[in-house]
């Protein structure tokens, strides 16, 4: 089919996929452990919900971890300013190439409401998911992908299976 | 120098965390570049028009997991240390039923964590309202945490790789997968001739 508009002006997908692949493992090199990103927004919403109430954090049986005695705030972290990090990266990449305008992704013929509620739900679906799985493409299909671990080439499979089957339900959201 | 440098050296916190933001600009630069600031150039992959989304994620896996074989064959990492300290544990099914979730999350949503932050700052308002839900989300899981505790951590099988449970090394291992991603590329561009979808 005809190239969309959108879909213009980037690099070609296998050499993307290269430069990608060498910043992992540049990272392995120099950390002996990947990239990620759920992490830091597990960490913010804990930040979030400490704001509102530190005792139900603190006691929390997942989010008592972030706030352990003594140790830094939850923010002072690897993957909190990697993530700072990509939000960065990201803006250059965008500004560079003239690239930002405020918009909504959607099919041609979905309407706003409908791809915003979905935005939502999806968020708060993946969210829960990256919990039970500890990490997301990044942190589980990239980093685990790349060393082979069982757990996360189970849950990259797992993932890609699902989306496929989903996405008849959904078709109207991006058709 | 042998790596991991920061595990076999003791790197002090503001070292890790320079790298960290180092990194993570490259993460981002590389993201927006190969298109997935954008929820269509993602989810057009479940409807067969564009699979770039499989197309940039084997060939990162197959750069990085062949580099480090290369690397540790010449000495500059030390794959034992990866093995032994910081490869992701695997817990089977709480593993998969996070990917059911997440697959979902996935193509409902239009992003995944990584992406959603590339499209926050390309300007996408569907990628903030997925960011929010996915904050939501993590309440959720904290909330219930209670209930679904004691299965987050359950089916640990520990650090353990596909060469391992296939009994082989994981130079063969490699090689097999380097193989079923070219094959996934044949595959892909077959996929897009076909695009069910839009007839």
């Amino acid at each position: 089919m005809k190239e969309p508009e959108y879909a213009k002006g980037f690099w070609n997908p296998y050499l993307a996929g290269v430069a990608l692949g060498l910043v992992l493992l540049v990272t392995f090199y120099l950390m002996g452990t990947g990239l990620g990103a759920s992490g830091a927004f597990a960490r913010t919403a804990a930040v979030v919900a400490h704001g509102v109430n530190p005792q139900f954090v603190e006691t929390n049986g997942y989010f008592k971890e972030f706030y352990r005695p003594g140790a830094p705030h939850p923010f002072v972290d690897w993957i909190v300013v990697q993530v700072v990090g990509v939000f960065a990266g990201g803006l250059v990449a965008v500004i560079t190439a003239r690239r930002f305008r405020i918009s909504i992704g959607k099919g041609p013929t979905a309407g706003a409401w409908l791809r915003l509620s979905l935005a939502f739900i999806g968020g708060i679906i993946g969210g829960i998911g990256t919990r039970f799985a500890m990490g997301c493409t990044s942190g589980q299909a990239l980093t685990g992908g790349a060393t082979m671990a069982v757990g996360s080439w189970a849950f990259m499979m797992v993932v890609f299976a699902t989306a496929f089957i989903a996405a008849y339900f959904v078709r109207r959201e991006w058709s | 120098m042998t790596g991991p440098l920061a595990m076999l050296n003791d790197f002090s916190v503001a070292t890790n965390l320079w790298i960290a933001l180092v990194i993570g600009f490259f993460f981002g630069f590389v993201l927006e570049r190969a298109g997935f600031g954008d929820s269509r150039n993602l989810t057009n992959i479940f409807y067969f028009r564009d699979m770039r989304v499989l197309r940039v994620m084997f060939s990162a896996i197959c750069t990085a997991m062949v580099g480090l074989i290369a690397l540790s064959w010449i000495g500059l990492f030390d794959y034992s240390v990866l093995l032994e300290y910081s490869l992701l544990k695997t817990y089977l099914l709480p593993q998969i039923v996070g990917g059911v979730l997440f697959g979902l999350g996935f193509v409902i949503g239009g992003y995944c964590p990584g992406t959603a932050v590339v499209g926050l700052v390309s300007g996408k308002i569907d990628s903030l309202v997925f960011l929010v839900g996915m904050i939501v989300g993590m309440w959720i899981f904290a909330l219930g945490f209670p209930v679904w505790g004691s299965f987050y951590k359950s089916f640990d099988m520990g650090r353990i790789t596909l060469w391992q449970i296939f009994g082989t090394s994981k130079e063969i291992m490699a090689a097999a997968i380097v193989v079923m991603a070219l094959i996934a590329f044949v595959l892909a561009r077959l996929g897009e001739k076909w695009h069910p979808y839009d007839k």
